[in-house]
């Protein structure tokens, strides 16, 4: 579903065509987003099987939502968003769902994701990486994720995030508390 | 990159001052890989795919369901109108204007004598 003619289209065009129906283009921006989108979901969900259901959800949603696409922002900007909104909907949801037969708070929820194959390869620094943020509560969890996963400076996490930079800053320091706690443990 | 490293590494992230720009690559590099499976991108078009036959089958069997029901409709209401046709020319001998509004030949008479009482 990917043709290499593509690979040198800016994303302007390939939104054009995606819209006026050519799924090779969307392919392609699929295939151009799609580590940063995996990034953001499995950073704040986990490495877990339905993360990847929740990734394929981003760009469907991208897709019904394209014609609509302006292009005031970038699209990597746009498509984070999207991604960005799935992932607290679907962590809204697992909360929703967990306290129902759980008395455990959120923290605990990791404990209930599951795990998929790559889970048993993962190495040490991955370990640590995805036990420390998936520790965190999902508001810092989130700033910790836009800085070191996807490496936004603290303005763009406020602007992605519409948050005002204040609240960006202030959570960036509690959440360096909290890691510094998390990460002893590790 | 060790333990300590990536520690160290996660807590500068935090640090507002610190450009992270390069931290993605450095997070990459030390083995901690966010990717999805393979033909990601196939299976995105697939659902998109299956969505719409979904979505242009249900619509097909939207506009053949109204259909079916038009038809019963229509053929319900030309049953309905013979049978009101048959029975306006039996009670009132004809098929005129006055039969049609229930006015028969003795109605005029008939409303006189309603309102004068003669």
């Amino acid at each position: 579903m990917i043709r290499e003619s593509y690979r040198s289209v800016d994303d302007d065009e390939l939104v054009r065509s995606s819209v006026e129906g050519d799924r090779f283009a969307f392919g392609e921006i699929v295939r151009r987003y799609q580590n940063m989108v995996a990034r953001t979901v499995k950073g704040m969900l986990g490495d877990a099987v339905f993360a990847e259901d929740i990734g394929q959800e981003v760009f469907i949603k991208l897709y019904h939502s394209l014609p609509e696409f302006r292009g005031e922002a970038k699209l990597s900007t746009y498509i984070q968003k999207i991604a960005i909104n799935l992932t607290l909907n679907e962590l809204k949801r697992r909360k929703r769902f967990f306290s129902m037969f759980s008395q455990k708070g959120n923290n605990e929820m990791h404990e209930y994701d599951i795990p998929d194959q790559e889970h048993e390869k993962r190495n040490e620094a991955s370990e640590v990486v995805n036990k420390a943020l998936l520790q965190l509560d999902p508001k810092f969890r989130i700033i910790v994720m836009m800085r070191l996963l996807q490496g936004y400076s603290t303005k763009e996490t406020a602007e992605i995030l519409e948050l005002p930079l204040g609240t960006v800053l202030s959570r960036l320091s509690r959440a360096q508390e909290q890691l510094k706690d998390i990460l002893e443990k590790l | 990159m060790n333990k300590r490293e990536i520690k160290e590494l996660i807590l500068k992230s935090l640090d507002p001052e610190t450009d992270t720009s390069s931290f993605p690559e450095k997070i990459g590099n030390s083995g901690s890989h966010f990717s999805f499976g393979s033909d990601f991108a196939g299976k995105v078009l697939g659902r998109i795919g299956s969505a719409q036959q979904t979505s242009i089958v249900r619509d097909i069997e939207f506009l053949r369901g109204l259909n079916s029901a038009f038809y019963r409709i229509a053929l319900t209401g030309v049953a309905a109108i013979i049978i009101l046709l048959i029975s306006i020319f039996i009670s009132e001998g004809s098929l005129s204007l006055n039969s049609f509004l229930g006015m028969g030949n003795n109605v005029d008479e008939t409303i006189i004598c309603l309102l004068t009482g003669n």
